[in-house]
């Protein structure tokens, strides 16, 4: 299992490069990054993988964009928005990762969508960002979120995804860190592990739930 | 006011914390105030009161945080949230925690100085002003070499006014 953050921007967009970005984040504890619009790559044993987050734009366009990238091993995003456009977007093949939950609304993500989102193997991700920048209302929405989220995923064992969404090296967070974040929606030491594990397991073939041996 | 008698006194805590990046220069008062304001803002005024966190020392790059015991794992989780000081952008990566500050010292001083930025050639970049400052061009800007420590090196766009730091490589350095 490798320990993953699910998106991190280098430069240009942020201001480390993904070298860098690397070498920090193999000394916080990570094997793997998920770097947005940087080709994959592996820098000082931390393997980078290429990631892209398509915004909350139609159904189709979402469709074409990831029909474009679908081959390749890129890990494919979609920013929430409204219940139908989440619901519609799990269900794409290629999808990999629901993102943006913290701020979509409020009835974006009901148990119907959990229970797609576990039959698809779409993980749902969790911005740690609006923990560690966020103040205020905005903070107690984004806890108030993910710990609705955890109560779904308890029911109903979706892929969670844990991000920094990091433009700096000074954004990124230890292991030990994120555990602490974690644990002020609910999210204890497992949960961590396993939402950390996942981002690594995304590109990877699935394995077919029955297989015949003879 | 007479001091309390050992038996009477509170048991506290201590953090080592490393502040990043290298070579900032910090004052305790500010961070103080940053810590505080991290630590009211997430656990509210009732546990930070209940904390009563303090910066007591802050020397070559680290800084020694004080809670009351019991209450590290609140204010390691506050500190994680702290990311800046005064609008200058920084994070407080914990190194350790003891119970008392010379525990901590002693760690400091095993450890290599977080703050002492050191120059060493990089690839691309010109010498100038002495052996003080080195330039190098990167995306088509000029940049001046703020720390070098190991792969990392630390840059900063030459000018006075919108100027960026970026957290380089040597190897991009080289690609550049």
């Amino acid at each position: 299992m490798k320990i993953t953050d699910a998106a991190v921007f280098p430069y240009p967009c942020g201001d480390t490069s993904v070298g860098r970005l690397a070498i920090e984040a193999k000394t916080l504890g990570f094997d793997s990054l998920v770097a947005i619009d940087t080709p994959a790559g592996s820098f000082d044993g931390v393997e980078i993988l290429c990631g892209i987050i398509l915004p909350a734009a139609s159904v189709r366009d979402i469709i074409t964009r990831v029909k474009r990238s679908k081959d390749s091993a890129t890990v494919i995003s979609v920013l929430a928005r409204d219940n139908g456009f989440n619901r519609a977007a799990i269900g794409l093949k290629g999808v990999h990762i629901l993102r943006g939950l913290q701020t979509a609304d409020k009835n974006a993500f009901d148990h119907v969508t959990a229970k797609m989102a576990a039959d698809n193997g779409v993980a749902i991700d969790i911005d740690l960002s609006a923990l560690i920048a966020g103040r205020g209302i905005a903070r107690q929405r984004a806890i108030q979120r993910y710990r609705d989220i955890m109560t779904f995923e308890r029911r109903f064992e979706f892929p969670l995804t844990l991000s920094t969404y990091a433009r700096s090296y000074l954004d990124l967070r230890a292991v030990r860190e994120i555990t602490g974040l974690g644990s002020l929606f609910g999210m204890d030491i497992p949960d961590v592990e396993k939402a950390l594990g996942t981002g690594g397991l995304l590109t990877a073939p699935s394995v077919p739930s029955v297989r015949v041996i003879a | 006011m007479s001091p309390r008698p050992p038996t009477l006194r509170e048991n506290r805590r201590y953090l080592l914390v490393r502040i990043e990046p290298a070579g900032m220069v910090i004052d305790q008062k500010e961070l103080y105030y940053a810590v505080s304001d991290a630590v009211t803002s997430l656990w509210g005024d009732v546990t930070a009161g209940a904390i009563t966190q303090a910066v007591v020392a802050a020397e070559s790059g680290y800084v020694i945080v004080r809670c009351l015991r019991g209450t590290e794992k609140e204010l390691a989780v506050a500190l994680s949230t702290v990311t800046a000081c005064r609008d200058v952008r920084l994070t407080l990566r914990i190194v350790a925690a003891s119970g008392t500050i010379e525990g901590l010292r002693k760690r400091i001083r095993a450890l290599k100085p977080a703050t002492e930025p050191f120059l060493e050639p990089v690839a691309g970049s010109v010498v100038t002003g002495g052996a003080e400052t080195s330039e190098l061009v990167f995306a088509g800007k000029i940049y001046l070499v703020l720390c070098c420590n190991g792969q990392k090196v630390d840059v900063i766009e030459k000018g006075f006014k919108n100027t960026h730091r970026l957290f380089l490589t040597r190897c991009d350095m080289e690609k550049s």
